[in-house]
């Protein structure tokens, strides 16, 4: 790997993301919904209000014995235990799908874009090789993808704590379940939706049809994974883990397997079809 | 003579199965000639320019660019040539310097801020450098996409359709850096255009091709006597010729103070014109139809 090409075009591909008002508002749109509106909306009527809901009560009473019960009963309003499960583990998924989204938006437009600024020929002309250039446009789109994410967990981790200091008395978040998610799944499952959506990217002709393609295509897939981890998160954080290293193992095997179908005059043939 | 610095042999390649875009084509090129692809509209040279800096890779056949092999060595290849396309291929949200600066890290360029600010310079863009590049006329545009292209001092340089957008100013201009590019560092140019006038006055051989194929190749002079079998002189003259011929030369136009003469070759212009001196005036000679594009209608009808 040429490191000197590679930053550069991570470089320009990052400049022209933070460059572009219509990029980026969308991308910021839904962590501060999540990080900031839900929290709110979910744990200030909780000082006036009961907002106990009797389906997550159902839910709190069969969790199996253990510490997040303890933890949970500890707490002896049923307000405070419905905030507590779902600041923790209701609201966990989002940590998964915000990447996902930012790396829908960025990986589809990887190569597409170049496609449609003409730019893409200028690239394949220039002594990169096509892998650099893939690896190059995967991290273009992974670094902001985790760098969002971790602006997303501060703000929610901030917002959570100050709401809830005075209800609970004290910080309540985090748990540790959510720095692996944060350093451990989350990275790897952004890795896999940015490979996905670049490589689906450099094999059509614009950024529309790579956005609904990916949209199609990649999001289902990858919500669904992100859909189970409340459940996961239950179980245990072993399986957290688990879950984390199966991800980084696939990622590696697809990116290790998309050399053969990416050669230079592959990625140039979708340019002149 | 010389290896060449660049050789195509035998090369096929098809895009669809059955539609052949570049057909058995071979062709060498000496380092520091300049060469015109010629052809029409999707004849191939744009292909073959893609072909050589292994973007696109042959069906069967042999390249050899710079002494490496664009498919198997690419990078190598890319590292000594330089190419302006068609649409310069810019980024336009980006200034004209970031432009430069974003292509030297790619290219490898050892000083990267200076070589880029060398070329603004140089093509007259110092004053736009941080100006984005999609507030930039055509012509511009086509300045630093040449800036780009040399960014990293190549051995070749491609140009495709190099003045399409430009007036006859910039066209004028953009051709004159070539020669003198060529001149003072001995660059290898391949140039193609539809464009016949343009090249003809500095393109050492032409290349001609129609759908992936080589009709023909030569320098003007050869092509000149190879296919230019008759000539027309142009005389003004006071002379008056009421008949088809003037002391046995075909007259074949006649206009007010104008005579065209057909001659079977140039030889025979200095006896003509002597022979209407000995009885009228002669203010100006010229012969027409003497320029590569009416060569290369010639060889078209004769090849097809």
């Amino acid at each position: 790997m040429r490191k000197r090409q590679v930053r550069a075009v991570i470089k320009k591909d990052i400049t022209a993301v933070t460059s572009s008002f219509q990029t980026w508002l969308p991308m910021l749109l839904l962590p501060v919904v999540f990080s900031l509106i839900m929290p709110c909306l979910l744990i200030v009527p909780a000082y006036k209000y009961d907002i106990s809901e009797r389906s997550i009560l159902q839910v709190l009473e069969e969790l199996p014995p253990g510490e997040l019960r303890e933890t949970i009963f500890s707490f002896g309003s049923t307000n405070k235990q419905m905030i507590y499960f779902s600041v923790h583990y209701l609201f966990a998924p989002f940590l998964l799908i915000i990447p996902l989204m930012a790396a829908s938006v960025l990986g589809s437009g990887s190569f597409a874009r170049e496609k449609e600024r003409k730019t893409m020929e200028s690239l394949l002309l220039a002594p990169i090789s096509a892998p650099d250039l893939f690896r190059a446009k995967i991290l273009a789109a992974f670094i902001p993808a985790v760098l969002l994410t971790f602006f997303s967990f501060l703000l929610y981790g901030t917002t959570v704590n100050l709401t809830a200091y005075r209800l609970f008395g004290g910080l309540i978040f985090p748990r540790p379940h959510w720095l692996i998610l944060l350093f451990w799944v989350s990275p790897a499952l952004s890795l896999g939706a940015v490979f996905l959506n670049v490589f689906i990217s450099a094999k059509v002709k614009g950024f529309q049809e790579a956005y609904q393609l990916g949209a199609m295509t990649v999001l289902p897939l990858i919500a669904l994974i992100a859909g189970q981890v409340t459940g996961v998160l239950l179980l245990s954080n072993t399986i957290l883990w688990f879950l984390g290293a199966g991800l980084w193992l696939l990622d590696f095997f697809l990116i290790k397997r998309a050399g053969r179908y990416l050669d230079r005059s592959k990625l140039f043939t979708t340019l002149a079809s | 003579m010389d290896k060449p610095i660049i050789s195509m042999e035998k090369v096929n390649k098809a895009f669809l199965p059955g539609v052949q875009v570049i057909d058995n084509l071979s062709f060498s090129v000496q380092k520091g000639e300049i060469i015109g692809i010629l052809g029409p509209n999707g004849a191939g040279k744009t292909t073959t320019i893609r072909l050589l800096n292994g973007v696109l890779y042959p069906d069967t056949g042999r390249m050899s660019v710079a002494g490496f092999d664009p498919v198997s060595a690419g990078d190598e290849v890319r590292k000594r040539c330089g190419v302006l396309t068609e649409s310069a291929g810019l980024y336009e949200h980006m200034t004209a310097r970031d432009n430069l600066l974003f292509f030297a890290e790619l290219y490898g360029v050892p000083e990267p801020v200076r070589q880029a600010e060398r070329l603004l310079s140089e093509f007259g863009l110092a004053g736009a450098a941080r100006k984005k590049v999609g507030t930039f006329s055509t012509g511009m545009k086509k300045r630093l996409g040449i800036a780009k292209a040399l960014l990293h001092n190549p051995e070749i340089l491609f140009l495709d359709e190099p003045t399409t957008g430009l007036d006859p100013e910039g066209s004028r201009a953009l051709l004159n850096y070539i020669k003198e590019l060529n001149r003072e560092c001995g660059v290898t140019i391949l140039l193609a255009t539809h464009l016949l006038k343009q090249v003809q006055d500095f393109g050492h051989r032409f290349l001609f091709i129609e759908q992936g194929r080589l009709l023909e190749s030569g320098s003007f002079v050869e092509l000149e006597t190879k296919y230019l079998r008759e000539i027309t002189l142009k005389v003004e003259t006071g002379l008056a010729v009421s008949g088809d011929d003037f002391a046995g030369f075909p007259v074949v136009k006649k206009g007010p103070g104008y005579l065209w003469f057909r001659l079977e070759s140039k030889n025979a212009v200095p006896l003509l014109l002597e022979k209407i001196l000995a009885v009228a005036p002669v203010y100006s000679a010229v012969i027409t139809g003497r320029d590569l594009e009416t060569i290369y209608f010639i060889i078209r009808e004769e090849k097809q």
